[in-house]
């Protein structure tokens, strides 16, 4: 029996680092005043598909159901999570999650997901505390290295409004800067009579590295306004996260939003040893917009995959074996509360020497 | 640990290896490597790989950046950052048939190594065709009546001319162009921007 492409068993040591993975999250988050929220793993496609969303319909896991409707696995937690909580109390601001996702891309159909959503917050307190909760939980998981990368889709927006680029235009420009393709910006921005713009957006292509690039920016933008505010909310992110411990941050002006709904501050977390993302998200606003709310809304989601293959294996309490007979089980059973730090198992054979790492034998004990 | 970089083998590489000595770059291990295919420079390490392979190593960050031509990015479409063009291993991409050949108004048959390129280029043209995939040797397809056309890169169109092929309409040009890791490119910037601005200075130039 074979596997469809794409998904895996999970066992032993990598399942017992994703628990473990997930259990510190779970802390630190309730520590910070989070409170759970679970939304199902099926849902329709158009809660993913509809234009404030926008996500890619060939990438979801779909089938059609009784009706006709086309349903989904869970592809995104955000935007389910926007759904549900249009139904909850206004007081509750910090929400955490914990589960799988499903999309057919490079890594496979299934990856398992914690993340927080901070909404109704001050723009500025949602961010610091995305960001610090990042590094609470890292610090926690005992990683350090790793780098952050701030991003704000603000900057490719304000530089092509003068192009008036209909839908088509948009997603190549969008396309051609995701892929730093400056030959392809240049000449597509161009075509459109606007050769300044054309080489603020190719610098932009470059335009990534440490707080000099904000420097820069700041230098260069200083008579815009709009521009301006954005490289000055991006230096105090950057301050921040420098001042609240010895963390690698890094900037890229020219990064723009893959999905509709981004709108504001971008932020993501390189592992600096394998170049793996292990946490990505930002500012979202715009995803309430389909509600009808003009909210704040601000998160970010931890690869638990990416995080379980580097954390340190997980120590295995001790192994004891307590031989028991059909006579002596119940003593057994009652024995184990004697051993809570053990891992205890009852066998009513004697077991091969080191197979365990202590054994006890009740066997032959007589029962009144 | 040295910038890995994948190199695209044969027509490519050669072309690279001059451009690279161009740059000052010592090139001797690399033309010395035999069927190596894993050769270091002082400098780098080079990985020598099939064009859509080499996408395939840098989008998986194995190699930090890589030299590839843009018909294998045009058709395989990699999550990688796709820098600049390089000034070598320019070719565009064809529709090309038998001479004399009068189309029918049945639907086509195109035969062609890159299919996901034909596919977007027909369906933009408002036509269905029937694509059928072959991994090299297109040329034969027409002649021998598997398909009524071929989709394909013509470079000086020696090829097509003594197969007795003639082009039919043009419509992509591609150059050999720079890739790279889109995580590598963040994180190891300090060591891959100083070749990465010298490739760029030479394309300017």
């Amino acid at each position: 029996m074979f596997l469809p492409a794409g998904s895996q068993d999970q066992i032993g040591e990598k399942l017992n680092n994703q628990a473990h993975v997930n259990q510190m999250f779970r802390t630190v988050v309730q520590r910070r005043d989070y409170k759970a929220i679970e939304t199902p793993v099926v849902e329709y496609a158009e809660t993913f598909t509809n234009p404030h969303v926008g996500m890619d319909f060939s990438k979801l896991l779909k089938w059609f159901d009784r009706e006709g409707e086309i349903e989904v696995l869970r592809p995104d937690w955000t935007t389910a999570i926007a759904r549900a909580l249009m139904k909850q109390h206004r007081s509750q601001l910090k929400w955490f999650y914990q589960g799988s996702i499903f999309r057919q891309d490079k890594n496979g159909i299934e990856s398992r997901q914690a993340g927080i959503e901070i909404i109704r917050t001050d723009a500025l307190l949602g961010e610091m505390e995305s960001l610090f909760t990042a590094v609470d939980f890292l610090s926690t998981l005992s990683i350090d290295n790793y780098m952050i990368e701030l991003g704000h889709t603000g900057i490719f927006e304000y530089l092509t409004t003068p192009l008036e680029l209909d839908e088509k235009e948009e997603g190549l420009l969008r396309s051609a800067m995701h892929d730093k393709k400056k030959d392809v910006v240049y000449r597509l921005v161009l075509e459109k009579g606007h050769e300044e713009i054309a080489e603020q957006l190719v610098t932009l292509t470059q335009a990534f590295g440490g707080i000099s690039v904000l420097d820069d920016y700041m230098e260069k933008w200083q008579d815009v306004h709009e521009l301006k505010e954005i490289v000055c909310l991006l230096k105090k992110l950057f301050n921040a996260l420098e001042e609240l411990g010895d963390i690698d941050v890094t900037v890229d002006l020219g990064r723009v939003r893959q999905l509709p709904y981004y709108s504001g501050t971008m932020f993501r977390g390189y592992l600096t040893n394998s170049g793996e993302i292990c946490f990505s998200g930002g500012r979202y606003d715009k995803l309430y917009k389909q509600f009808n709310q003009n909210i704040s809304a601000v998160g970010l989601a931890f690869d638990v995959d990416q995080l379980a293959k580097i954390i340190e294996p997980q120590l295995e309490a001790k192994r004891l074996c307590i031989v028991a007979s059909p006579n002596t089980h119940i003593k057994a059973e009652k024995m184990r509360r004697d051993y809570p730090e053990c891992r205890v198992d009852i066998q009513y054979e004697v077991p091969q020497v080191g197979e365990y790492d202590q054994i006890i034998n009740l066997a032959n004990e007589v029962t009144g | 640990m040295k910038p890995v970089i994948a190199l695209t083998k044969g027509r490519l590489e050669k072309q690279f290896l001059s451009f690279f000595a161009s740059l000052g770059y010592d090139i001797d291990p690399l033309t010395e490597k035999g069927r190596k295919l894993r050769v270091e420079t002082d400098e780098f390490a080079f990985i020598f790989a099939k064009g859509p392979d080499v996408t395939t190593y840098v989008q998986y960050g194995i190699a930090d950046l890589g030299i590839v031509g843009g018909d294998i990015l045009a058709e395989i479409q990699p999550d990688v950052y796709d820098l600049l063009p390089l000034p070598f291993g320019q070719c565009r991409m064809a529709v090309a048939t038998e001479k004399g050949k009068s189309w029918s108004n049945q639907k086509k048959y195109i035969a062609s190594k890159y299919t996901a390129i034909t596919k977007a280029f027909f369906k933009d043209k408002g036509e269905s065709v029937e694509i059928i995939k072959l991994e090299g040797s297109v040329e034969l397809a027409p002649i021998l009546g598997l398909a009524d056309a071929i989709v394909d890169i013509v470079e000086t169109g020696t090829t097509l001319k003594e197969n007795g092929l003639v082009i039919d309409e043009e419509f992509m040009e591609f150059s050999a162009r720079l890739i790279a890791n889109r995580s590598s490119l963040k994180i190891k910037r300090k060591q891959l921007n100083p070749i990465i601005e010298k490739l760029q200075q030479k394309e300017n130039e």
